[in-house]
């Protein structure tokens, strides 16, 4: 093997893990801390009017849903009494945490009267009869007066709504899927604005959130059977934006936030210094092990693991600021058992390596060798973690989502110590022996 | 002519069995005592299963709700309501206290999991006198899970696509028998760790649940090292037709250092949790993390060579292609020989020692182009 491409890649690959590492500890770039690490800000959400226990919980489902498609992880919401309490981690203002929890509210389907440009006139704000109002449309270029609500985004099922793309025209348009017991509501509504009847003269029917109309489609069949599609002159962040107000539509109440608060780390604050000191003290004694068991070769291990440190520290301050993902507990532990993973990795290696040099080979002929058969294993193990934590990542929620993210990063961070680091450099050592002393063996033969 | 003999004598044999295990020359007749293991895991599931069904699992303030404390902190913290908790004889296992401070003030928040509803009032007796405020001044409140089932669900349907997506990458990358190998023993290791949480009535967190999904892909991974090396060893000896428990032994004897190292050096920081974390510096979140941990680390790498491997030998020997190879397995000195590197000796061809007294060809030509390195040459100038 060509001696000046391993030291490239040894020398290489140290120095851009160590400049990475150098610029987020310049740049204080450190990793997010979780709730039950950090603490955070806490809302207390209440409901507007007296509701059941049951639609609380519905409620604590969907904000949560909310918060995670905003990109928020790891959020803890709960009922508590008749309020619904929502934990932030990674938050660090309130307003920041007011805004981020202003998910829920209720849509409502309204016939729509007349819509016309620029600010509602005294006139028209004057004609309005009882249940009827002037709502701004979600761009603001025009006010619509519409009639009493027929209904509620509860005859949407839950997360149906999803932007499409027409596939022979090529424009943007809005699926959503009618619950079962959604779907008379919305066909009486739909029949009463295709027939164009009085209260609904204009044909459109307005889905209104917070007082504004998110959009105004014209109804043009009287009866749906499963699904509707909704379509217009959208731009891809409109369509978006409607299949987000969609699939929110199932709230069954309005929630108002009542205050917020601060929140001190559950674990106490003590557990994560505990967790570090225990661990640099564990991690010590394994490797004092390591290194009475292999004695020279063990040295690559030592740096091996600060080289693949430096890595998965960079790795989730990158992206725990960029993504939300803040290290919890459960994040943590993932790391504590990617160091066995990685460690395995050593092991498997320097096991290989020593039946090679027992069956007479010399350190320098077999560590080439040893590295090829054990670089095989390690990417089928290591694939199958990789592969656990992408789907664990992708189907599931909560802090199962943050631990899959943190076992993945570090098993990745193995793979490319492994491959970049670790391979050139036992090969480059073991060029330097022609004796099991390498390996702790004694001199054979 | 046969080198691997000369390879076996030339390299002195370990005195002791310990001293055989650090050179990997041990020759411990796995297949032999297959049934032991399977015996013992079996043993373990009926106890866990008899555990789940009459104790079943304590289930944390996360999945089953539980009652709130709201008490004024002035001089009543986080280290008060945890020593008022423990001296009303109230667990703290799962427990979650927390100081809030808003605009109104600052309070200690205590979430326990079960309190009825009479003892709920005594506690917020007891609060309101050791934080110094009127009774009133105690919120008390019933909180609900913040692990609800759609968690759950969502988890365990991300669980069952791993599984099937496992399924199928071991089957093509190695082979579907192996494939039901790692996923069986994988199982075992998660019920076997669930039912410790039973039997102990430890109680199970969110953390836990992260510590069980931790286990699963940690067993996993350890069982593909251990079949990769099942895989290389029969293709060594391949051409030698010897019987699934002669390769299935090699390759225990030759991986059984490098999962006792491992082993050692993962279950050595989650013990240093355990012990300095949990014990000595009192973060007893940790303790919660490092038990699951511990017990699956150990189990994993116990059911890669007791469960895993010896059920892929059950289904081995069934399938067509190891059926007729149902000769004695090597025992003793001839399978330390191969533990070390060697191949089948044409010991068995004389067939007093096979079972079914067949004959079979001699692999001579096979161990003699798969030869042993050239001896080194003196360095050159």
């Amino acid at each position: 093997m060509n001696r000046r491409a391993l030291w490239g890649s040894l020398i290489g690959f140290v120095l851009v893990v160590g400049v990475l590492l150098g610029v987020n500890l310049a740049t204080e770039n450190h990793p997010v801390l979780g709730l039950d690490l950090q603490g955070g800000v806490s809302v207390i959400l209440q409901p507007t009017e007296e509701v059941g226990e049951e639609d609380l919980d519905t409620v604590r489902s969907l904000i949560r849903d909310e918060l995670e498609s905003l990109g928020i992880a790891e959020p803890d919401v709960r009922v508590e009494g008749t309020n619904i309490v929502v934990d932030l981690p990674g938050v660090k203002d309130q307003a920041q945490a007011l805004d981020a929890v202003d998910v829920a509210g209720i849509v409502t389907l309204r016939p729509v009267l007349v819509c016309q440009p620029g600010a509602p006139s005294p006139e028209l704000l004057a004609s309005l009869s009882d249940g009827q109002a002037a709502l701004p449309t979600s761009d603001g270029t025009q006010v619509c007066v519409v009639g009493p609500p027929g209904g509620t985004g509860e005859v949407f099922s839950r997360g149906s709504a999803s932007p499409q793309i027409d596939q022979n025209t090529g424009r943007w348009l809005v699926t959503v899927d009618l619950r079962d017991d959604g779907q008379a509501v919305w066909n009486t509504l739909a029949s009463a604005c295709f027939s164009g009847s009085p209260e609904c003269p204009s044909r459109q029917l307005a889905i209104v959130l917070d007082d504004v109309v998110q959009s105004a489609p014209t109804v043009n069949q009287p009866a749906f059977s499963t699904g509707v599609e909704i379509t217009g002159a959208f731009s891809e962040e409109e369509v978006r934006s409607l299949a987000r107000v969609l699939n929110r539509g199932a709230f069954p109440v309005n929630v108002e936030a009542q205050r917020v608060e601060t929140v001190s780390p559950t674990a106490g604050s003590d557990s994560l210094r505990a967790a570090i000191i225990a661990g640099i003290i564990g991690v010590s004694v394994m490797l004092l092990g390591l290194v009475l068991y292999y004695r020279r070769i063990a040295i690559i291990v030592v740096a091996g693991l600060m080289v693949w440190g430096a890595t998965v520290f960079s790795l989730a301050a990158f992206v725990s600021q960029a993504t939300n993902y803040a290290l919890s507990l459960a994040g943590v532990t993932g790391i504590i058992v990617a160091i066995g993973v990685t460690i395995d990795s050593y092991i498997v290696l320097f096991e290989r390596l020593k039946d090679e040099v027992r069956s007479g080979r010399t350190p320098r002929n077999a560590a080439p060798r040893s590295f090829q058969s054990t670089w095989r294993t390690i990417l089928a193990a290591d694939l199958v973690s990789v592969m656990a934590s992408a789907i664990l990542f992708w189907l599931s929620v909560g802090s199962v989502k943050g631990f899959a993210l943190y076992l993945g990063l570090t098993t990745l961070a193995d793979l490319v110590v492994c491959y970049l680091f670790t391979r050139p450099a036992v090969i480059l050592l073991a060029s330097k022996y022609r004796d099991g002393r390498l390996i702790g063996l004694g001199v054979t033969s | 002519m046969s080198l691997d003999e000369s390879r076996g004598t030339a390299m002195e044999v370990g005195e002791s069995g310990r001293s055989r295990l650090f050179r990997g020359q041990t020759a411990i007749d796995f297949y032999g005592r297959r049934r032991l293991g399977l015996a013992a895991s079996l043993g373990l599931l009926v106890l866990t299963l008899g555990s789940l069904g009459f104790r079943g699992l304590d289930l944390g303030i996360d999945f089953e709700g539980g009652v709130s404390w709201d008490v004024p902190a002035s001089s009543f913290g986080v280290a008060e309501a945890e020593a008022l908790l423990d001296a009303e004889g109230v667990s703290t296992d799962g427990a979650r206290i927390q100081l809030r401070s808003s605009e109104s003030g600052e309070f200690v928040k205590v979430q326990v999991e079960a309190a009825e509803g009479a003892r709920a009032e005594e506690l917020r007796a007891a609060f309101a006198e050791a934080a110094q405020v009127a009774v009133d001044d105690v919120g008390v409140n019933l909180v609900s899970s913040s692990w609800g089932s759609d968690v759950t669900g969502k988890a365990i349907r991300a669980l069952l696509v791993f599984l099937v997506l496992v399924a199928v990458f071991i089957s093509i990358r190695f082979e579907w028998r192996m494939a039901v190998g790692a996923i069986v023993a994988m199982l075992h290791d998660v019920v076997i760790s669930v039912g410790i949480y039973s039997v102990f009535g430890f109680v199970v967190t969110p953390a836990t649940v992260i510590a069980f999904l931790t286990i699963l892909g940690y067993s996993l991974y350890d069982t593909i090292v251990v079949f990769d090396r099942i895989r290389e060893n029969e293709a060594r000896l391949a051409a030698h037709r010897a019987p699934f428990a002669d390769v299935m032994n090699i390759s225990m004897n030759q991986v059984i250092m490098r999962s006792v190292n491992t082993s050692l050096s993962s279950v050595v920081p989650v013990v240093s949790l355990l012990l300095i974390g949990a014990g000595l510096l009192g973060a007893s979140t940790l303790s919660e993390f490092a038990i699951a941990l511990l017990i699956g680390m150990v189990t994993g790498a116990y059911s890669s060579i007791f469960i895993a491997a010896p059920l892929l030998a059950v289904l081995k020997g069934r399938s067509a292609e190891w059926r007729d190879r149902r000769w004695a397995r090597a025992v003793g000195e001839p399978l330390r020989a191969m533990v070390m590197g060697g191949l089948p000796a044409g010991r068995r061809v004389r067939g007093d020692e096979a079972e079914a007294g067949e004959s079979r060809a001699v692999a001579d030509a096979a161990s003699v182009l798969n030869h042993a390195p050239r001896p080194r040459r003196k360095k050159r100038r």
